[in-house]
């Protein structure tokens, strides 16, 4: 194979990398912050709003992500009366797919880490005259965020590689270019390049965290 | 005038009564020691006082105001400015693991106090100086001993200057060999007059440091006198063989 047949196959993968990275940014950059105040209402003293996290989470966790891609860009437009304002552009559908499921599993990390720091850490606040904000943003945060840190880093990992599920809702990314180009080159090379490529991109992420825990690290 | 008035503490855990008709005073620079058996209510007392416990009935005076009077709570938004004029020191030293040594000093100040940042930081390396720890400003909680963590804890406490300190067993997580360092920074703090309640098992540290003793048992304040007197000649039976138990433990624990 010449070095034009293979720039050929990937320069297009690469475009579709970039739909790939584009959309793990989006999703881990809303779904971190969305995903905390869903473990605050978990953890609300307001049973309707700590119901409603629950279910929702629940309901997040327990279907497949690919289920609610399909009805988010298929599904909503098909609703009676609001269904023709539902129409997204499919990278958007997608988006919100992809926030609104990881959300769920970045509550159940956050709400592992507030259980793992000791009420002692609260009351030495409190005894210190921190308001709750202070004591939440000061003192709560910083250690739920180093004790989740690991979880996180996992979950990113495995974010990447479900943004290949965009295939399936026809967004053109790294996974379509390739088999797009296996059919019409009859080679297995893109395949090889697009696991190259996802590899990249994972082993990018993992030293990343790698370098946030050595850098959270209280030592 | 006393600096801390209880009187009539009521405190229950669902149907546990806890504390039970809790009454003393303490006047400044006083130093008074709380002693007796485990589930007495000596640590439920102690928090009470911070408001780390909300109490059922009876009043709280701190200096000229009410933390709670005949049960009632003062308004939301002056509670915690009655509660600063108490530090408290906590068993497990529950510093903060993500803040070195000189930062643990100095977030409440800098967050609560209106206050310039240089008397501050001047008032953090004098305390670290105070306690022995000049060195370890920079280190991390999790690389100093337990003894080390306690008397950080001391220094952070100190720094919003409180009128009256609280310890509730202090040394009671440290191995042996590291209770010593501990005591002697708050003997100093004794000598320098600052007002404390300490709840401790340690009797000797009572007995010279503290100039009021209280013996709690099942919620009750049994007895309470100077050491001298509760622990040369103890009046009530309940005290006599608190007293015993505790020294023949010691004696048993001796090799
Ligand atoms: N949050 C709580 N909920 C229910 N019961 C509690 C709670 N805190 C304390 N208790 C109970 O109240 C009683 C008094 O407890 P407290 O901790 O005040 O005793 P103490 O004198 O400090 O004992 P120790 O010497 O073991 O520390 C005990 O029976 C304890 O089990
Ligand atoms: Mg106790």
């Amino acid at each position: 194979m010449s070095i034009e047949n293979v720039a050929n196959i990937i320069k297009p993968m690469l475009e579709g990398a970039q739909v790939t990275v584009l959309l793990f940014l989006i999703a881990i950059v809303a779904a971190i912050p969305l995903g905390f105040l869903l473990t605050l209402a978990i953890r609300s003293k307001l049973k309707v709003i700590a119901w409603f996290g629950h279910a929702y989470i629940y309901l997040m966790r327990g279907t497949p992500l690919l289920l609610q891609l399909l009805f988010i860009v298929f599904g909503l437009p098909l609703l009676p009366i609001i269904g023709e304002y539902m129409v997204l552009d499919r990278f958007t559908a997608a988006c919100l797919g992809f926030i609104l499921n990881y959300a769920a599993y970045f509550a159940e990390i956050f709400r592992g880490g507030l259980l793992a720091i000791d009420k002692g850490q609260y009351e030495a606040s409190q005894v210190l005259g921190l308001n709750k904000w202070q004591t939440t943003t000061r003192v709560i945060l910083p250690q739920m965020f180093r004790i989740a840190l690991p979880a996180i880093a996992n979950e990113s990992v495995t974010l990447v590689k479900d943004t290949a599920l965009l295939y399936a809702v026809a967004v053109p990314e790294l996974l379509h270019f390739a088999q797009t180009a296996v059919n019409r080159d009859f080679t297995i090379m893109p395949f090889v390049i697009a696991g190259i490529i996802y590899l990249l991109i994972t082993m990018t992420l993992t030293l990343f965290f790698k370098w946030l825990e050595r850098r959270f690290t209280f030592d | 005038m006393a600096i801390l008035e209880i009187t009539d503490l009521k405190k229950s855990f669902g149907p546990l009564e806890v504390l039970k008709n809790i009454t003393f005073d303490v006047t400044k620079n006083d130093v008074v020691a709380v002693i007796g058996p485990s589930g007495s209510g000596k640590s439920t007392m102690l928090r009470s006082l911070v408001h780390l416990e909300t109490i059922d009935g009876g009043s709280i005076r701190v200096a000229d105001r009410y933390l709670v009077k005949n049960g009632a709570y003062a308004k939301p938004k002056e509670l915690s400015s009655i509660t600063a004029r108490m530090g408290m020191v906590f068993q497990q030293f529950d510093l903060f693991p993500h803040l070195t040594v000189i930062e643990n000093l100095e977030l409440a100040p800098r967050l609560t106090k209106r206050e310039p940042l240089d008397a501050i930081k001047r008032r953090s390396s004098e305390l670290l100086a105070k306690v022995g720890l000049s060195d370890k400003s920079n280190a991390y909680p999790n690389k100093l001993s337990g003894g080390q963590k306690q008397r950080v804890a001391i220094a952070r406490a100190l720094m919003m200057n409180p009128d009256v300190l609280l310890f509730d067993e202090p040394t009671s997580a440290l191995d042996p060999e590291l209770t010593g360092e501990v005591l002697e920074v708050m003997k100093s703090l004794a000598e320098e007059h600052m007002t404390m309640i300490v709840v401790t098992h340690e009797m000797e540290f009572a007995k010279e440091v503290a100039n009021q003793v209280i013996f709690m048992d099942n919620g009750h304040i049994i007895e309470t006198g100077h050491p001298d007197q509760l622990f040369g000649n103890p009046q009530f039976d309940r005290t006599k063989a608190f007293l015993n138990r505790s020294n023949s433990k010691k004696i048993k624990r001796k090799p």
